[in-house]
């Protein structure tokens, strides 16, 4: 009796185990199944998108508009403008072609960040109506930029290429720590110039791609977690950029301004601060 | 004070999307926003299964904690409320929650988003309680009426529990007891295959 009993015990327990082990109606794995379609892989970058958004996106751009202004302030103090003397010959940079797409570029890359900085500190600056409009003025501004970008893109992409001596310039700050009148090593543009070229142009690309996502919305909602995370990260990194350029144009080298207005720049100046520049 | 909860019982939920209507229509909901869904898994076959998710009015919530405008918020009573004149309609809340949850109406300028919609526990939102207002923008709010929200009073299975979490789970618990759940739950196998 007992050598009967116990195989056909282990064969009802293999039996019943086998019954559960197969049911379709087991609730853990079903609800698995619904959390797998409802959630996805949200620890993966819907975690970290949430994550960014709480701790990091708002104070990295707050540091970036706070701390690079006062750097720019102190180099103002500290070590001051470079001027040079306007009266001598001056060489043509600029055609008018140029002139008006950089400064289509300018003006709505400032909305642009106007309307970014709007968007991401929308508590204090716009709330409601005033956040929608900024959110589709940024569209609109994008839309010039891009319109604006490409020609400019194609027009200076030969003398942006990087060169050794770019290495160098970055060194030397492009000889901004000090006053002295030492001819630094740029061409047509200095390192910092291309630096700022490639960020806005081909960065911005990026910025345009991301943001459309942004704006549009589509189907797979990791590839928007993506696109919010490189467009804060990007964005963070040109208006560090963007801040400096305005810096310079407008203020580290006297004149720098109406070189963009008119076309020409001072012989003088291109010696010290551009003299690999054949014209 | 109570925690309100949802919860749908998925051996009961057979697809019906009464709630789904219940819900679009009850709060006059506009095109294309969908406060609750439902989610069919293995359709067509043996042991298909059904839930119908909407906000989960979550602990420590993700889209509380991305807004910009900081216009979403918690109720003491759990329920996640936004404030639709403050939402500037930037669609983080949405990249942040893990169920899809908010939703944006479409049709401004440029076909931008407008502001937020999503599940309120039919609580209503932040205007004055019954208001006018309030209706208009955020639908009923049954919560301070005293009753359970649309979409689970409309249940034909009652698979769908809401309100306070003790409650809740104290029904689900009872309806387990007395049905079995899993491999023991009455159905096919229960009533067939395994006598
Ligand atoms: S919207 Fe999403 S994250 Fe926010 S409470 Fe609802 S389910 Fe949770
Ligand atoms: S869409 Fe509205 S509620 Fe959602 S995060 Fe943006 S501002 Fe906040
Ligand atoms: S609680 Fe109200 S608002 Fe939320 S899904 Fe149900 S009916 Fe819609």
């Amino acid at each position: 009796m007992k050598k009967i009993l116990l195989p056909g015990l282990i064969l009802f327990w293999a039996m019943t185990g086998l019954a559960i082990a197969q049911t379709p109606e087991n609730l853990t794995t079903a609800y698995r199944q619904f959390n797998a379609l409802f959630t996805g892989e949200w620890q993966q970058y819907g975690e970290l998108f949430t994550n960014l958004q709480k701790n990091l996106f708002p104070r990295l751009f707050l540091l970036v508009i706070t701390t690079i202004p006062v750097f720019l302030f102190l180099h103002y103090i500290a070590i001051g403008p470079m001027s040079f003397p306007h009266d001598g010959k001056r060489v043509y940079c600029y055609n008018l072609f140029v002139r008006i797409i950089h400064w289509m570029a300018a003006l709505s890359f400032s909305l642009l960040v106007l309307t970014g900085f709007v968007v991401i500190f929308a508590k204090l600056l716009g709330p409601g109506y005033l956040g929608i409009t900024a959110r589709t003025v940024h569209l609109v501004s994008a839309v010039i930029f891009s319109i604006a970008a490409i020609p400019l893109f194609l027009f200076w992409i030969k003398e942006m290429l990087p060169a050794l001596y770019d290495l160098q310039w970055l060194m030397i700050m492009g000889g901004y720590l000090n006053k002295e009148k030492k001819p630094v090593p740029a061409g047509k543009f200095n390192a910092g110039q291309k630096m700022w070229f490639w960020l806005a142009t081909v960065g911005g690309g990026a910025m345009a791609v991301t943001g459309y996502f942004l704006y549009s919305h589509p189907g797979n909602i990791d590839i928007l977690r993506l696109s919010a995370i490189i467009h804060n990260f990007l964005g963070a990194a040109m208006v560090a950029l963007f801040l400096v350029h305005i810096y310079m144009a407008l203020a580290a080298t006297k004149g720098s301004l109406q070189s963009m207005i008119h076309g020409y720049k001072a012989e003088a100046e291109l010696k010290i601060l551009h003299p690999k520049f054949k014209y | 004070m109570g925690r309100m909860k949802f919860l749908c019982d998925i051996e009961r939920c057979i697809d019906c999307s009464g709630c789904v209507v219940a819900c679009k229509e009850g709060n006059h909901i506009p095109v294309r926003v969908n406060r609750r869904r439902v989610i069919t898994i293995g359709q067509g076959q043996p042991g298909e299964k059904s839930i119908s998710v909407a906000c989960m009015h979550c602990s420590d919530a993700p889209c509380i904690a991305v807004c910009p405008v900081d216009c979403i918020y918690q109720r003491d009573d759990g329920i996640i409320l936004h404030d639709k004149e403050a939402c500037i309609g930037c669609g983080y809340c949405f990249m942040a929650c893990p169920f899809g949850a908010p939703q944006f109406p479409s049709g401004q300028v440029f076909g931008a988003r407008g502001s937020m919609d999503k599940c309120t526990f039919c609580a209503g939102g932040p205007e004055e309680t019954f208001s006018v207002k309030e209706r208009k923008l955020y639908g009923q709010n049954r919560i301070a009426e005293g009753k359970v929200p649309l979409c689970a009073a409309m249940w034909a299975t009652k698979s769908l529990l809401a309100g306070d979490a003790d409650e809740v789970s104290d029904v689900y618990r009872e309806r387990v007891f007395k049905r079995g759940s899993g491999a023991n739950a009455w159905g096919w196998n229960k009533a067939y295959k395994n006598r």
